[in-house]
């Protein structure tokens, strides 16, 4: 039987990459569909991503990357989709890794498989030394408090299956999604895996985390993670 | 030594009282941020209270619970500023929404008129 699964590809002013993005995901040997949402860009994001072959949904003001990429798995619950993966709009993610990725989601391995740039040597590139030492303060919190290892929290490359896509649908945390999403995983009881990816450069925009933000990116990441411990499993339940 | 306690027990209820609406999910980390940040500095405050009595007099302040007083004020101003701030925010959003779907109700009429003419 054929798994439908669907890319979701947050895309804020991404009007140079997403042509590329979209194309390469199409072009994979795994079959999916691809949509694009648009979180409020101001650029032609949208018609470039739907010329590209992409569905696309667009947001009429931006909602930050949690409540973009929350829509997409909306979409994929409102149209039975079995399998999501998140694909940043960036072409940071080489979807050559598509198929790799959702294995372990295919086989009943793990409830959400994430693309780790810790597992395999990056040839070319690396993310800057400050952000490496942030994810790695993560890593070691989350394993801190669940037991659990994750080399690379932070990293959007993810998919999952039809668990948690429901619940995702229904509660998907704000600003700085990543490692928050981990802890709603860990906190149902859902299981995790890590699969080896190379990341590349960012081909356009700027990281959403810039200048003055790292400081509070770090506070509120670090205190979300630490309430998530304490929270009534309730809240995240559809 | 009794407003020290009172300070501090008002500032750690203010804390734990934020920390569990955020842990409820009745406050997002964004919004909870500014209020636990000065409920944090208010405990702080109340622990070192020289600290407090040696900023009183660097700003000029006789007696220190003026300073309290103005202190509490400034950081009253600040969060109301804030919550304009994020108010009017809502209320753009609203406004784009509204249009948002005013526009897609219309073009779905037309859509509609255009398959029943047919």
């Amino acid at each position: 039987m054929m798994l439908k699964t669907l890319v979701i590809i947050p895309a804020f002013n991404e009007a140079e990459a997403i042509t590329g993005i979209v194309r390469e995901v199409l072009a994979q040997p795994v079959r999916v569909a691809v949509l694009v949402v648009d979180d409020g860009s101001s650029d032609d994001t949208s018609v470039r991503a739907a010329a590209a072959g992409a569905m696309v949904v667009r947001l009429p003001f931006n909602l930050g990357i949690g409540g973009a990429v929350q829509t997409g798995y909306r979409y994929a619950l409102r149209h039975g989709y079995d399998i999501a993966v998140q694909v940043d709009g960036d072409g940071q993610h080489d979807p050559l890794f598509l198929a790799t990725l959702i294995r372990p989601v295919i086989d009943g391995e793990a409830d959400m498989s994430i693309g780790s740039r810790f597992l395999i040597k990056q040839d070319g590139f690396r993310s800057s030394a400050c952000r490496r030492v942030g994810i790695r303060f993560f890593s070691a919190l989350i394993r801190c408090l669940t037991r659990r290892t994750v080399t690379d929290p932070t990293s959007g490359f993810r998919a999952c299956g039809r668990r948690f896509i429901r619940v995702f649908a229904a509660y998907y945390p704000s600003d700085y999604p990543e490692p928050e999403a981990v802890m709603v995983v860990h906190r149902l009881g859902g299981g995790l895996a890590e699969v080896p990816v190379v990341m590349r450069a960012r081909r356009s925009g700027v990281s959403s985390i810039a200048f003055l933000k790292p400081f509070y990116y770090m506070l509120k990441v670090s205190g979300a993670i630490l309430l998530h411990m304490l929270k009534n499993r309730k809240v995240y339940e559809p | 030594m009794t407003i020290q306690w009172l300070a501090l027990i008002l500032s750690l209820i203010v804390l734990v009282l934020v920390l569990e609406l955020v842990r409820r999910e009745k406050l997002t980390f964004k919004y909870a941020f500014a209020w636990l940040f000065l409920s944090m500095l208010g405990v702080i405050c109340s622990v070192f209270r020289e600290l407090l009595f040696s900023m009183a007099s660097l700003c000029g302040f006789e007696l220190a619970s003026n300073f309290i007083f103005f202190a509490i004020l400034c950081a009253f101003v600040f969060l109301s500023l804030l919550m304009t701030v994020f108010l009017c925010q809502q209320n753009k959003r609203n406004d784009k929404m509204a249009q948002a779907i005013g526009l897609l109700e219309q073009e779905l009429r037309e859509l509609k008129g255009r398959t029943d003419g047919r």
